[in-house]
């Protein structure tokens, strides 16, 4: 009698335990950022927004009654790495979720993986229009595509009568993108190429290239580019004396860096952007605040996306109700959502169609919004204020 | 577009020769440590990075010009490079290239990692000496201009002190025989850990130069340490007056073929140029004639 009262009690006890264990193991979210290399420091932006995220939805309970866990690892800025570590989060760490890297090429190399394990991933960070023309049906982007990215500026120039442009871009995939729009849309426009020179990935030095640009007195000057290139670009532009109506440049000038590092030789760049706080969108304004609070500095719109990617991704879990892939990329080819960063929607290959670009520049140290007009914050500042000037 | 413009030649050959000069001072400094005991310090990269970060702190915090934080970071360098060969590099020396490499890979890891754990990967610069002044029809950039002078200053002075004194003659003795140079009564070992300090005040200066030119981070490095192992090939190993040559070749090349062709080109050349010597003349332009 008393051995079977001490057996019941025990198998009560274990299973207590076994219940107890098992009550809502962690959801395992995998990423691969750019931590080192030359997209650190909007890797590590867009990985700030991601933390937030798991911050907040654990904070409120987590998805589907668990606990969000971030599993991340360092790419380097290399899509190779970054491929090998997508790899490994899905076959090694099992994640149950997947986010994107940062930048299009790496994403290009990430998204392969996750197609081959047939694993959706919600992408923040990437524009190129070439990730979505493969017919892949597992990479969801959240970043308005890269072609677009200068157009309100090509018609602004257009506006002003401008003739010329000289395009530079670096070697990779995004930039790329961003080139091939300019050229679509300065054709449309009858606009002219003077120029147009692809600049390697770890350049820089742009001095010889600023030498052939000056000969040939180009009206506008825009870079499909990041950020140190971007600013290294502005800085011996400046030591040159290459001079333009407006200077443009991808990426760079979104971010609080920019004019940090260049002081007033940031004045009048023009950069493109896919957020800013000043944006009338719920939730932007109390993100970017406590944004700062936590880093210490204003949220770019890479850190927005970060943010912007966790919540599509948990309201895409929430609309499938579990986390099964097939069910997961269904709601995600047709979740219609408004996040920090702004909609999402997606056609049918996962590219996103809801969400509009804008253009920032650089006025009293500070960047703001100028297109399209009817969000601008400030009126755009028209011509590029001479060097000597400043 | 004419391209035969003189001026256009002219203008990229002096912007070669300026940012030839900022190569020959790494070059010569890493070629000095090869001389002298044979090792390829690949962390020599690093050790300019850290006189960028001591030119940018000394800057943004206590408002140091650049020009004072060279004396400061050299002094600083030397320092760090005489610990670091006492304490690690001797222990290699005499060891094979393989184990010399692995060492000094590991300390630019160990640099490196530090560097970014302090001041993240953010991209810095000191911003002074921005802006171009005009000679003529050419346009030089103040920070390049302040940056070869300096260099140009640095290297001849080490020039002449290897040339001229004792302690500079007593390296060159190491570098050519160190078992001979120690039974002529020469303390090798301290000559060793000298020659590795001065090589890191080298870098030191040139990476305080450089945080005026261009916007760096703690993983720079890789991207200025391959143009210096083929300057030290091209110019030929262990000998100074090569790699001074070499650097100031590679700057005019890169800025001719940036010039001419592509920018991406000219990122290219420094392995072109490799090639090329390695197969014309594989002791490099100023190397021996006879493999020792």
């Amino acid at each position: 009698m008393k051995r079977a009262f001490l057996i019941a009690v025990l198998s009560v006890v274990a299973w207590l335990g076994i219940g107890i264990a098992s009550a809502a193991p962690p959801l395992k979210v995998g990423a691969s950022v750019a931590l080192t290399g030359k997209y650190s420091r909007t890797g590590q932006e867009q990985l700030n927004g991601i933390k937030m995220w798991v911050q907040d939805v654990n904070a409120r309970g987590g998805i589907l009654g668990r606990k969000v866990d971030l599993v991340y690892y360092d790419d380097e800025s290399k899509p190779d790495t970054g491929a090998k570590l997508y790899e490994k989060l899905i076959t090694d760490d099992k994640v149950d979720l997947l986010l994107g890297p940062y930048s299009s090429g790496v994403t290009l190399a990430a998204s392969t993986v996750a197609e081959k394990h047939g694993f959706p991933m919600v992408s923040s960070g990437a524009s190129s229009t070439k990730i979505w023309s493969r017919g892949y049906k597992n990479v969801f982007g959240l970043y308005t595509p890269g072609t677009t990215y200068m157009n309100q500026i090509l018609h602004f120039a257009k506006s002003k009568g401008l003739k010329t442009v000289a395009l530079i871009y670096a070697d990779t995939a995004f930039p790329r993108n961003v080139a091939k729009g300019v050229k679509v849309t300065a054709k449309k426009l009858g606009l002219k190429i003077v120029f147009e020179e692809e600049y390697g990935k770890a350049t820089t030095d742009f001095a010889a290239m600023i030498q052939k640009m000056r000969r040939l007195k180009p009206d506008v000057v825009i870079g499909g580019s990041y950020l140190p290139d971007s600013t290294a670009f502005i800085r011996q532009a400046k030591e040159n004396r290459l001079y333009a109506k407006i200077f443009a440049f991808a990426v760079g000038p979104g971010l609080p860096d920019f004019g940090k590092n260049l002081g007033s030789d940031a004045e009048d760049v023009m950069g493109n952007t896919q957020w800013e706080p000043t944006l009338n969108i719920p939730g932007a304004k109390d993100f970017a605040t406590r944004y700062k609070e936590k880093y210490g500095h204003e949220p770019g719109y890479h850190a927005a996306g970060g943010y912007g990617a966790g919540q599509v991704l948990e309201a895409a879990v929430k609309k499938a109700g579990s986390i099964n892939h097939a069910a997961l990329r269904r709601a995600l080819l047709h979740l219609n959502t408004v996040t920090i960063f702004g909609r999402y929607k997606v056609d049918k290959t996962g590219m996103q169609i809801g969400k509009p670009g804008y253009t920032v520049q650089w006025q009293g140290g500070e960047r703001y919004v100028v297109l399209p007009k009817d969000v601008a914050v400030k009126p755009v500042v028209y011509p590029f204020k001479p060097w000597s000037g400043r | 577009m004419n391209l035969l413009d003189p001026i256009f030649i002219g203008q990229l050959v002096i912007g070669g020769l300026l940012a030839g000069a900022l190569y020959a001072l790494l070059a010569c400094g890493l070629n000095m440590v090869f001389g002298v005991m044979r090792v390829i310090n690949v962390a020599h990269a690093e050790f300019m990075l850290v006189g960028s970060f001591a030119a940018y702190v000394l800057y943004r915090y206590l408002h140091v010009h650049p020009f004072v934080s060279v004396v400061i970071a050299a002094v600083l360098l030397y320092g760090l490079g005489f610990l670091l060969q006492r304490y690690l590099v001797e222990r290699v020396v005499n060891r094979s290239l393989l184990t010399s490499l692995l060492l000094t890979y590991g300390m630019s890891i160990v640099l490196m990692n530090s560097g970014l754990l302090i001041f993240s990967s953010d991209f810095r610069s000191v911003p002074v000496l921005q802006g171009s002044f005009v000679a003529g029809p050419f346009i030089i950039p103040q920070s390049r201009a302040a940056a070869a002078l300096v260099s140009l200053a640095v290297t001849v002075a080490v020039y002449w002190f290897l040339k001229r004194s004792r302690l500079g003659k007593a390296v060159r003795a190491v570098s050519e025989h160190a078992e001979v140079a120690m039974l002529c009564g020469i303390d090798v070992v301290r000559i060793r850990m000298f020659t590795f300090g001065l090589a890191a005040a080298m870098a030191a200066v040139a990476g305080v130069m450089l945080s005026m030119i261009y916007s760096f981070s703690p993983d720079t490095g890789p991207d200025f340490i391959t143009k210096c192992f083929a300057i030290m090939v091209i110019g030929g190993m262990g000998n100074f007056l090569g790699a001074f040559y070499g650097g100031l070749l590679l700057g005019v090349v890169e800025a001719l073929v940036g010039g001419f062709v592509t920018t991406q080109w000219a990122q290219a050349m420094s392995y072109l140029l490799l090639v090329l010597v390695l197969v014309v003349r594989p002791t490099g332009l100023k190397g021996a004639r006879l493999a020792k």
